[in-house]
């Protein structure tokens, strides 16, 4: 990124392009396909977030407008500053506008005043809502008005249940499109068990369970504390595709469905992300027993092994997709529309969270 | 909610609803496997496109061991692949999932062990018995490996076997003329159902091709245009600076017309021209582009000489360096007449296009590498902002497909002050500029899209049948009418001036690229 200059609201554009003029000699080319604008709290988080934008930049550069509250400001300000921001691959010469507003106080109202003139006309807008949505804020209304589609992370919410309600609340009464950091992080998992129960006898498999068993990485980071979202969102998909039905569930996250049980259980790996889910192991009446397990030290790679009192197959591998900070994001700014899948999902949720698991 | 057929999958959302199969490559220690198919391969698996119960079989004549193979394949992916340098814990995993196995292409034997050696992969990596056969190979032993294959009940008949399906992909050049084409056509289909061939022109595994469909049918503001009423012509250009390297041999055989012509350039035309298909399933789209085809207008024997240019490189040229001419090529016999760049002109004759000349041409050793369609409009009417009694350039619309991929358009605008005049100016994106990514190599994707069982972006056997109808009558009369000026364009150059002289006669010229 250029060395990021503080400057009034109004010189936003000029100082831009004085950047722009600067690198020309530097041969870098300004891109950009759509708007992403960013609101996050002052926070640990907060480098977390400007990491995964720069993955965003690398794959589909954007002009960045980057809103950060200090919730704890003892007085108002309203501070911009613009700057440049490069893919971290030196090669590329592409680069992007950086436009960041800090602010305090009295001072949230003056943002979308700030902000409107410096949207890229003619090109999306994509909103990436990095706090609790179901905690009121002035801001939320007059950027997602602005915005095309709003990317959430559940890992925010303090409560999955009120973030399941808010989130249907405002598809239902907005159309807009939605999508969830955390439900694109179980995508590799959805694909893989799609794959494996691929065919009809397979699939069958399914509604012959006797347990069922998810387990996650419970190591804890100062950005990621909700650490069971995401086997709760791989189960909630299943009971929901598959029409199982939640009997009770209770806070050792120990579910019973019509004839079957399932768990969610927890383990601690270094290095990877928290909250990843680490395996999933379906046996089934007749105790036959998939069981998928990431690789220790090739994390991105499940290991499936296939057997039955009959017979044992060889395992064999499947390939996650990359693990690394942002891809989710990345992935989710490409889509379009709203997922049935995450939107059913989210439905079910509310039956199998109806205790306030998370 | 429920629409999808698997309850689990999500229509238009995942890329990995793919069935788990083995590929085998004939004429594994080929250039095109260590070029273009084993990164492709690598890419696909690195970015796990591939299904993950895949292996990968090279078969081919020369005696290897397994680990020496995918030493050599390892040593290619170095070389060779867009993402380097290779991922060593990747490939690891990755080259367990590859073999060699040595064999003539005519033994029965070899057949008979590969299919034994395919079973115990399918044991071993859960492939169900799916297979892939790419037929990286000379076009002389298609028939014979296809009918050893089936022989060998490595092929299915997919009228009758449902669990399990194998595909064939068969380079280019398929035939060598409409005669030969056909033959090879009964040859193989004695063996295979149309739906298990797949006809590769790696053309139209680029991003920029398929770019064409979208950006014709996903844009209103030019499909209204699109025919006759506005468009003045159309120049299709598919020129290389490079000579013929090593392939001495292939081209004294081929030459550009069949090389480039008969498969890419058709390719391009013919999606240039098509109408909207109906859907975007492979037989509509197919359909369409095969309207075309059967559209164009025969050459009468005036247009082979008037309509048609052929040309021959000789000494001159490339970024100032000297390059020797085609005759004095390795392999080259000093007396060829083979063709290294070629010009059409040719109409075709359906409503949309009626009377709207398509300039065609590529070459060898031309003073770039460009591949380009440009779509000159007709002039705006009347005669206002003419200067001087001179008319302003018409409005042209360049989709660039390699290199520098992307889409310009050339509009006239007033130059700022006082005696207004008006400039040409053009508004240009690039994909390289635009996306910050590298898109996929065109081999990456075409395997990918066999493997799903999507031959939208393969040809077909009519496509291939129509394409070779057009051009054998060419081939015919240039054997009866050998040239007399050859080498009658310096390396370099533009090609021969008859190519100038043929579109200056309507007017036009060609487009400075």
């Amino acid at each position: 990124m250029s060395i990021q200059q503080i400057i009034s609201p109004d010189k936003i554009e000029s100082e831009l392009m004085k950047i722009w003029e600067g690198l020309a000699k530097e041969n870098k080319m300004r891109a950009s396909l759509f708007n992403l604008i960013i609101f996050n709290r002052y926070s640990e988080r907060t480098d977390y977030i400007r990491n995964i934008v720069q993955k965003v930049i690398e794959k589909f550069p954007c002009r960045i407008l980057f809103i950060s509250e200090d919730p704890a400001a003892d007085h108002p300000y309203l501070k911009t500053a613009v700057s440049v921001a490069m893919p971290q691959n030196s090669e590329s010469s592409i680069a992007c506008d950086n436009i960041d507003i800090g602010v305090g106080g009295a001072f949230l109202e003056r943002v979308p005043y700030v902000l409107l003139p410096h949207l890229l006309p003619d090109l999306p807008v994509t909103l990436l809502w990095a706090e609790d949505p179901c905690k009121a804020h002035p801001l939320f209304q007059p950027l997602s008005k602005l915005a095309g589609r709003i990317i959430f992370d559940s890992e925010s919410a303090d409560s999955l249940l009120a973030f399941s309600k808010t989130v249907l609340e405002l598809r239902e009464k907005t159309q807009i499109d939605i999508a969830d950091l955390n439900w694109a992080r179980t995508e590799g998992w959805r694909d893989l068990i799609a794959f494996v129960f691929d065919t009809p006898e397979r699939l069958t498999e399914l509604q012959h369970l006797k347990q069922l068993t998810l387990t996650y990485n419970a190591r804890p980071t100062e950005f990621f504390c909700h650490l069971k979202i995401q086997s709760m969102y791989l189960l909630s998909w299943l009971s929901d595709r598959l029409n199982w039905t939640c009997k009770t569930a209770n806070q050792k996250l120990q579910f019973q469905f019509e004839s079957f049980s399932a768990s969610i259980e927890s383990t601690e790996w270094e290095k990877l992300g928290p909250g990843t889910i680490i395996g999933a192991r379906f046996e089934t009446k007749k105790d036959s027993l998939v069981d998928c397990a990431r690789i220790k030290d090739r994390y991105h790679y499940v290991e499936i092994q296939i057997s039955s009192p009959e017979k044992c197959d060889l395992p064999y591998q499947f390939v996650l997709g990359q693990t690394a900070t942002g891809q989710s994001l990345v992935k989710e700014i490409c889509m379009k529309g709203t997922s049935d899948h995450y939107i059913a999902m989210l439905r079910q949720l509310q039956l199998l969270d109806r205790n306030q698991l998370c | 909610m429920q629409s999808d057929p698997h309850p689990l999958a999500e229509t238009g959302r995942t890329t990995r609803n793919i069935d788990p199969c083995i590929l085998v490559i004939f004429g594994a220690t080929g250039d095109l496997t260590g070029r273009k198919l084993a990164p492709a391969l690598y890419n696909l698996g690195r970015e796990g496109l591939l299904p993950p119960n895949f292996a990968c079989v090279g078969f081919a004549r020369r005696k290897k061991s397994h680990e020496q193979f995918r030493q050599e394949l390892k040593a290619d992916i170095d070389s060779y692949s867009r993402v380097k340098p290779i991922e060593e814990k990747f490939w690891k995993n990755f080259s367990d999932h590859i073999f060699y196995h040595r064999s003539e292409f005519d033994q029965d034997e070899g057949y008979e062990s590969l299919a034994q050696t395919l079973k115990q992969l399918d044991t071993k990596f859960s492939t169900r018995g799916n297979r892939v056969f790419y037929l990286s190979v000379q076009p002389k032993y298609f028939p014979i490996i296809i009918e050893k294959l089936r022989k060998h009940g490595l092929l299915y008949d997919p009228h009758t076997v449902e669990d399990r399906w194998s595909r064939v992909i068969i380079e280019k050049p398929f035939g060598h003329d409409v005669a030969s084409a056909a033959q090879l056509q009964k040859n193989i289909s004695q063996y295979l159902d149309e739906s298990q061939i797949y006809r590769i022109d790696h053309y139209l595994g680029k991003e920029t091709v398929q770019n064409l469909l979208v950006f014709r049918f996903a844009n209103s503001i030019f499909e209204s245009l699109w025919n006759y009423k506005h468009i003045d012509h159309v120049q299709i250009t598919v020129a290389e600076d490079i000579g013929i390297g090593s392939r001495g041999h292939f081209f004294e055989e081929e030459g550009l017309l069949r090389d480039i012509v008969q498969n890419h350039m058709m390719q391009l035309l013919s999606l240039v021209a098509m109408e909207p298909p109906v859907n975007l399933s492979a037989a509509a789209i197919r359909d369409e582009k095969v309207k075309v085809l059967e559209s164009i207008r025969p050459f009468s024997k005036a247009d082979f000489e008037q309509s048609i240019v052929r040309g021959q490189y000789g000494p001159g040229f490339i970024n100032g360096e000297p390059v020797v001419g085609y005759r004095q090529e390795k392999d080259v016999s000093p007396q060829s007449n083979i063709e290294t760049f070629v010009a059409l002109h040719l109409f075709i004759d359906n409503w949309r296009w009626a009377g709207i000349p398509f300039y065609l041409r590529g070459g060898k050793r031309l003073p770039k590498r460009a591949t380009e369609i440009a779509i000159t409009f007709k002039d705006a009417p009347g005669v206002l902002f003419q200067q001087n009694g001179q008319r302003n350039p018409p409005n042209v619309l360049a989709m660039r497909i390699q290199p520098d991929e992307g889409i310009a358009m050339r509009i006239n605008c007033k130059v700022p002050g006082p005696s207004s005049p008006i400039q040409p100016v053009k508004m240009d994106f690039r994909y390289g500029s635009y996306f910050g990514q590298t898109p996929p190599e065109a081999y990456e994707r075409l395997i990918w899209e066999c493997i799903l069982g999507d031959s939208t972006l393969f040809a077909r056997s009519d496509e291939v049948a129509h394409s070779w109808q057009i051009l054998t009558p060419v081939l015919d009369y240039w054997a009866a009418h050998p040239p007399k000026d050859f080498p009658n364009y310096a390396s370099g150059k533009w090609g021969p001036k008859q190519a100038d002289e043929m579109i200056a006669r309507d007017g036009r010229s060609w487009r400075i690229l």
